[in-house]
């Protein structure tokens, strides 16, 4: 179970590498997928916290520099094969569900058209867009920090929620794992018209692995206000150039406030519980 | 931070990145201010590192220093490192503090592993040696 949470962990980044990468109407096909596949990690996941085996989140570095989607294709159908392989024989109703959703992804992949890709060309351009140097730095370095943050928040409160039977806990961390996705799609896809995409790097256990939950809320919402800065930032950097690309990182600067009000409340909930009041 | 393709390029695809398995030695260099750490396992044939990897609980830059620094260590003996962790530190007086710490903080690492093979001589069980970034060049040994 293991290994395959392991598989899936990797098949699902990858083939949202594959979104990021495809500038066609693959796109949208490839964020479904790797949505599917996010959710079959995840069910997985419950299932070793209810067994007991001890895992991490672990893996592979993922190799995605290639010129055409269709060679990206053929790795996430093989690694699909292979996880259908570790299926077999199972007799679970989540081994079947997995099954059968792997078989039909693959023989949809295997139909999406081809697309040449220019995720990596390293161009630094956004289409329409005439950024300064200093404008194209600042982004291309924001770029980079807040791309693997959100994964590593996607991770970690995906974690805490693995491990939590506290349904209105579970309520909070599960809007912040939906938020964290929406700014990794955003941030991944900028990174591929420009020309910089790169899978973010394998996240050290002790980032999720957690003992002091309120510890870990209260240094998450300074590192929320510590985001917002860089937001309002990059907001002002790029602003001479392209007022729509300042008013973007103005929606996602305050998109974190929510963010911030969320982890306030856990804060208050965890307060409660330990005051044993009940919510 | 200037960004140059050789930057973008380690940003995109650090090199080295991730735990090792049986591992013969591993380092901590960590900024107690801040909480970021570097960790670096490497394996040893005849006193020369024959493998080495990293993982950093930390920002871009640090991972940057820890792709670049583990690329020019690895393949190289005792000595060589030692010297190369020397010239890093060297080169990070003239830098500012906040510019140089994320670089210094993956040196210490390095010499932390270095030293934890050493003490591994003697003692198998022997922790991994975590060293503590600060303004002086001499690193503060604690003990976790």
């Amino acid at each position: 179970m293991k290994t395959l949470a392991i598989m899936t962990h990797e098949a699902w980044l990858t083939t949202l590498m594959a979104g990021f990468m495809s500038s066609g109407e693959n796109k949208q096909r490839l964020f479904d997928f790797s949505d599917i596949l996010f959710r079959h990690f995840t069910w997985i996941e419950r299932e070793l916290v209810k067994s007991g085996e001890k895992y991490d989140y672990d893996r592979d570095s993922i190799p995605i520099k290639v010129n055409k989607l269709s060679l990206l294709l053929n790795n996430i159908v093989q690694r699909l094969g292979q996880i259908d392989l570790q299926l077999i024989g199972s007799g679970h109703d989540l081994s079947a569900r997995i099954s059968s959703d792997i078989k039909y992804i693959t023989s949809a992949l295997i139909r999406l058209p081809d697309e040449s890709i220019t995720a990596f060309s390293v161009e630094r351009r956004l289409d329409g867009i005439d950024l300064s140097e200093e404008a194209t730095d600042a982004l291309t370095l924001f770029l980079f920090e807040e791309s693997y943050k959100e994964y590593e928040l996607i991770m970690i409160y995906n974690y805490l929620k693995a491990h939590s039977e506290d349904a209105y806990i579970n309520r909070i961390f599960q809007i912040l794992i939906d938020e964290s996705f929406f700014h990794l799609k955003s941030f991944g896809d900028m990174m591929a018209k420009m020309g910089i995409l790169g899978v973010p790097r394998v996240i050290h256990k002790e980032m999720y692995q957690i003992d002091d939950i309120r510890e870990f809320l209260l240094a998450g919402i300074d590192e929320e206000l510590a985001a917002k800065e860089e937001c309002r930032k990059l907001s002002e950097a790029v602003s001479a150039n392209s007022p729509e690309l300042a008013k973007f990182f103005d929606f996602i600067n305050n998109q974190e406030n929510y963010h911030i009000a969320l982890m306030k409340d856990a804060l208050l909930h965890y307060a409660s519980i330990n005051n044993g009041e009940t919510k | 931070m200037t960004v140059n393709a050789q930057l973008i390029e380690h940003m995109m695809n650090p090199k080295n990145y991730g735990p090792m398995t049986e591992s013969h030695s591993e380092g901590i260099g960590k900024n107690p201010q801040n909480g970021e750490k570097v960790i670096i396992y490497i394996k040893v044939e005849d006193d020369t590192i024959s493998d080495i990897s990293f993982q950093a609980i930390g920002c871009s830059t640090t991972v940057v220093a820890g792709s670049m620094l583990t690329e020019e260590a690895n393949g190289l003996n005792f000595a060589e490192v030692s010297t190369l962790i020397d010239s890093t530190m060297k080169i990070l007086e003239g830098v500012p503090t906040e510019d140089a710490v994320c670089t210094e903080m993956v040196a210490l690492a390095l010499k932390a592993s270095i030293d934890t093979y050493d003490m591994r001589r003697d003692d198998s069980n022997y922790p991994a040696i975590t060293y503590q970034v600060k303004d002086s060049c001499t690193p503060k040994e604690e003990r976790v």
